[in-house]
């Protein structure tokens, strides 16, 4: 098996159940079974809005909450990166590395893929329906047609009747 | 015993570059290899493969990087995975003989089907051949996306691997697009596999 040259998974995740559960998935199907010779490094990349993007449009006010958002936004990412940090240790794989970068999710997961030349690129799905798709956007597929790597699109098993989680 | 020493020397290089105290991570580490090695079960793939280039390159690249999760491993004994291997028949048979005044045309073209399927079939299994994985293939008729997904529910595969046509925005949106549809219907995790790049160098 060819270990000369480390292939890079990446895995992207934002601060939702379904991508903790795509990044556990990925360990479990690239890391844990290779425990004596890693075959891939894992890169986590957590996409962090910006606070423009999570206010909407500017109204007269907004001015003031902007940093309060941006504090909030911050914490989330920390919170995010640690969760993953946990995660990972606790299946023992090191995370080559983890990265919270601004902007919009699916370009910075695109750019993240090329910049490490990823062999896998992994998402969880946020499991929309068909309407909710066509509005709100789908990162994983956008990603799932435009990245040049393979795309893994991890779903969460729904639970029946249990869809109060739905956003 | 080497790979639980193995696991051990990664789970203190790991230990030392996140925490400290590598000591008690190190020997729980020991601990849990232990007890999970006998319990880790090996993955159930499917491969939705047609006769297009990038479905045999999905196999292939499926079959290269899942080897060591498939895989038997005779030295402990553990029994390998399942790679499943699905072919799906468009049906459109039906429809262009409703009634047949000899029997001999719809006949020659299923003949012909099959011996298409077959010449599939063979160089897939060629991939898999001296792989140490367990394959098996199915051949379903009718609509293929809807049939995959069938077939990922009915098997209780792990993860589905499909080839993606690389179709543009246009032609997807008119001619649909299979890895799109399963990629949001299917049960399980599904790995969308591109072929390299063949201008700039490949990365895979």
């Amino acid at each position: 098996m060819a270990s000369g040259c480390d292939r890079v998974v990446v895995v992207g995740v934002d601060d939702s159940a379904h991508s903790y559960h795509a990044l556990e998935t990925a360990l479990d199907l690239f890391f844990v079974p290779f425990k004596s010779n890693p075959q891939f490094k894992l890169v986590v990349i957590h996409a962090r809005p910006t606070a423009t993007s999570v206010l909407g449009f500017a109204g007269p006010g907004t001015v003031d909450i902007i940093p309060m958002v941006e504090q909030d936004l911050d914490k989330t990412a920390s919170l995010v990166k640690k969760k993953c940090a946990e995660v990972c240790s606790a299946k023992s794989v090191e995370i080559m590395s983890s990265e919270v970068i601004e902007g919009d999710p699916r370009n910075i997961m695109l750019e993240g893929a090329e910049r490490h030349h990823a062999s896998v690129l992994v998402l969880g799905s946020h499991g929309y329906g068909a309407v909710k798709r066509v509005f709100l956007g789908s990162v994983s597929d956008y990603l799932a047609h435009h990245a040049h790597c393979s795309v893994m699109i991890v779903k969460k098993p729904k639970a029946k009747h249990t869809s109060t989680d739905k956003h | 015993m080497e790979t639980y020493v193995d696991a051990i020397g990664a789970g203190d290089t790991a230990a030392t570059t996140t925490t400290s105290g590598a000591g008690d991570t190190a020997a729980k580490m020991m601990e849990t290899a232990t007890a999970a090695k006998p319990i880790k079960k090996k993955l159930k793939v499917m491969v939705a493969i047609d006769e297009s280039k990038n479905s045999f390159y999905a196999l292939e690249w499926a079959v290269e990087h899942l080897r060591d999760v498939i895989s038997a491993e005779p030295e402990t004994n553990q029994e390998g995975g399942l790679l499943t291997l699905v072919h799906v028949h468009p049906t459109y048979l039906q429809y262009i003989y409703p009634t047949g005044g000899t029997d001999s045309v719809p006949e020659s073209m299923r003949k012909a089907r099959e011996e298409n399927t077959t010449k599939l079939f063979t160089r897939a299994l060629e991939i898999c051949r001296g792989k140490m994985v367990k394959t098996e293939t199915m051949i379903i008729e009718g609509d293929a996306k809807e049939m995959i997904c069938q077939a990922v529910e009915q098997t209780h595969v792990d993860l589905l691997v499909v080839g993606s046509r690389g179709l543009g925005m246009i032609k997807r949106a008119l001619l649909g697009s299979v890895s799109d549809y399963c990629a949001q219907h299917a049960k399980c995790p599904i790995l969308i596999v591109r072929p390299p790049k063949e201008t700039s160098t490949s990365k895979q």
